[in-house]
């Protein structure tokens, strides 16, 4: 009986030891948020401000609100867009069925595999065509199109277990592929819609390049190159860089506590059938 | 009047025919069962009957509206063909409560408010779930489900309904039950009904008449008496009735005046009556079929010489309850009888008779029913 209560204990132990690395860079990253600049210089990372202040977080807002504001704007509405587009031809490609559906989920399949690098020449051209160059609709638009290629394959694999009875109750109950949908699917899809959710808004909060490629240096700035920005070219106030990024982890940090429960739960879903 | 007249019925899926050829007609009022192994195409012609599937060649009369014609190009909507579908799965829709479920169809016809309570409280009245109405789905029972699946098929007064394997997820007990409930509650509404199941108890206690489907193709249509008294080939007398026909390979000889089925390790003769019908399949190979409650242990004993007597060795005695199940061997030949009682020990000989008028006899190379 010693040995499994042994192993027990240096289980935790390593837990414990792997929480600690794991919470390691958001410790330093709050301690540095809260340095002035002789503490910074004065103190390791890890160490606790000598004289604690709020003025970093300041002014590093104060430079990064109005990025923050575009990035949560085209973030919301490109989640949503691209959970709502992923979720209708889930519910297509699953339960109508055409000629050709197999086809076009193999090209979803496809797109999700196309590296971002491969296609920034003519995203730029398209996007200057369409006037949207350095506009969040450009933006939207962009991670939409991203977006809904993994989203379909997520919302596909869930209404794979809705079963094709309910959809054909539906149907003779005299309902129609919308009505079916509205009614029937999508109050079914809470599960999948929040796995989706929290997947494309983390990434597309996270992105740089496209922010970067599309809206540099304009009004649509995402946080993502506002944050980078922020360290100069010739010197980095590490309290003002830690302090932005603070700020930029805040709304992923905030949807990961409050839907935690259900991305779980939605992960869980493709596992354990019913 | 609401009869269902499909003809020449043609269903495949990629290389795989799911029904091929199909002529029926349900009468109005009928309980008419689809009856068949899985995969034989019952449920397929079921859903065609629904406007589910798009069928490949043929065409499906309700009443005397033609709502699919492959040739004509003819394919009603489901909404429109006046039928109601329960499923096996029950498919209630599970995020609605169960007078929502109920209330469902007539909603999306946009019946109004007041007559939509009306009828679902009704409805729920008739299928004793009135208490039930504010449930959820996932808080109720595999019987409560199913009548609610069956409640949102009456509530909006169906021409035809539509049953596939209703009873199969309930348990053995619920199943007996609600089968008889099902057969009332059918008299009662007077609905044309098609009801599809692999269970042959099921088949026979519900239906008005049957359809056996193998592989697509019909084997035989009728009402039970005639599919389980004059089954037209082997797969319909085996797949009706448990246990199981006896079947036993057979050549037909004829001696002087008589005919007899010689299999070998005994040999049957059939009486004086003379069967025109067998007179052609003298000399060849075929397959004799009967029934366990046709054969019995013989009265005398020494009847040995009798014309349809064989003498066996009892392998295993099952009491099922009401009856018998005797496991028998003549020779190497197996024989299943349901009896009421028995003297006989297992290992010991036993003579048995079998009913002659009760024989079967089907062609080997066909299984087509000879007499």
């Amino acid at each position: 009986m010693r040995f499994p209560k042994l192993g027990r204990v240096s289980l935790y132990v390593l837990l414990v030891f792997l929480v600690f690395v794991f919470l390691l860079p958001l410790w330093t990253m709050i301690t540095t948020s809260f340095k002035t600049v002789q503490d910074v210089i004065y103190t390791i990372p890890l160490e606790p401000p000598l004289s604690p202040t709020i003025e970093p977080l300041i002014s590093s807002l104060n430079i990064m609100e109005r990025p923050l504001l575009n990035s949560l704007t085209f973030t919301v509405a490109a989640t949503i867009l691209s959970c709502l587009l992923g979720s209708v031809n889930g519910y297509i490609l699953t339960k109508i069925r055409f000629r050709g559906s197999d086809m076009i989920f193999l090209l979803f399949s496809i797109g999700i595999f196309i590296p971002y690098q491969s296609v920034l020449v003519p995203l730029v051209l398209t996007m200057s065509r369409l006037g949207l160059y350095n506009s969040i609709g450009g933006l939207i638009l962009t991670h939409t199109a991203y977006g809904v290629p993994i989203t379909t394959l997520l919302f596909r694999n869930f209404y794979g277990l809705i079963p094709d009875s309910l959809i054909m109750a539906a149907k003779t109950d005299g309902a129609g592929t919308w009505t079916i949908y509205r009614l029937v699917v999508l109050p079914l899809s809470l599960l999948p819609f929040v796995v989706a959710a929290v997947f494309q808004f983390t990434s597309i909060w996270n992105d740089f390049l496209f922010g970067v490629t599309l809206a540099r240096g304009s009004e649509a700035m995402p946080a993502s190159v506002a944050l980078a920005n922020l360290k100069g070219t010739t010197e980095v106030n590490w309290n003002v860089q830690m302090a932005g990024t603070l700020w930029y982890a805040v709304p992923v940090l905030i949807i990961y506590v409050v839907l935690g429960k259900y991305l779980i739960r939605g992960y869980m879903t493709g596992a354990i059938k019913g | 009047m609401v009869s269902i007249t499909i003809k020449n019925l043609t269903k495949t899926y990629g290389n795989t025919i799911a029904v091929k050829d199909v002529n029926l007609q349900i009468k109005d009022k009928e309980f008419f069962v689809f009856l068949g192994p899985s995969g034989c195409g019952k449920t397929t012609t079921l859903l065609a009957i629904a406007g589910l599937v798009e069928v490949d060649a043929g065409e499906i009369w309700i009443g005397d509206e033609l709502v699919t014609s492959a040739e004509q190009g003819i394919h009603k909507p489901p909404q429109e063909r006046g039928i109601a579908m329960v499923f096996q799965d029950y498919a209630i829709y599970p995020h609605m409560s169960v007078f929502d479920n109920i209330a469902f169809p007539l909603k999306i016809r946009g019946v109004n408010r007041n007559e939509i309570d009306e009828s679902v409280k009704k409805t729920a009245e008739l299928l004793g779930i009135s208490q039930l109405l504010n449930r959820k789905p996932r808080q109720l029972s595999g019987g409560q489900r199913q009548r609610v699946a069956l409640g949102r098929a009456i509530v909006r007064r169906p021409k035809v309904f539509l049953m596939d394997e209703p009873l199969a997820n309930l348990d053995a007990k619920l199943r007996v039950q609600t089968r008889t409930e099902l057969k009332k509650l059918q008299r009662e509404l007077e609905v044309t009904t098609v009801y599809v199941t692999h269970d042959q108890v099921e088949a026979m206690t519900m239906a008005d008449k049957i359809m056996v489907l193998r592989d697509g193709f019909i084997e035989q249509i009728g009402t039970p008496d005639e599919l389980y008294n004059h089954p037209s080939n082997t797969f319909v007398a085996g797949f009706i009735g448990s246990p199981e026909m006896n079947f036993i390979d057979c050549t037909l000889v004829e001696e002087g005046e008589r005919l007899s089925l010689d299999a070998k390790e005994f040999k049957i003769s059939l009486t004086d009556k003379t069967f025109p019908e067998l007179r052609s399949y003298i000399g060849a190979e075929v397959i004799m079929g009967i029934r366990p409650e046709d054969v019995y242990e013989s009265r005398s004993a020494r009847g040995t010489t009798q014309d349809n007597t064989v003498k066996m060795t009892l392998d295993l005695i099952e009491p099922v309850g009401p009856f018998l199940l005797l496991h028998l061997r003549a020779g190497r030949i197996p024989f299943v009888a349901t009896v009421k009682q028995t003297r006989a020990k297992v290992g010991q000989e036993v003579i048995m008779e079998l009913d002659l008028s009760k024989i079967h006899v089907f062609d080997k190379k066909t299984n087509k029913a000879i007499i």
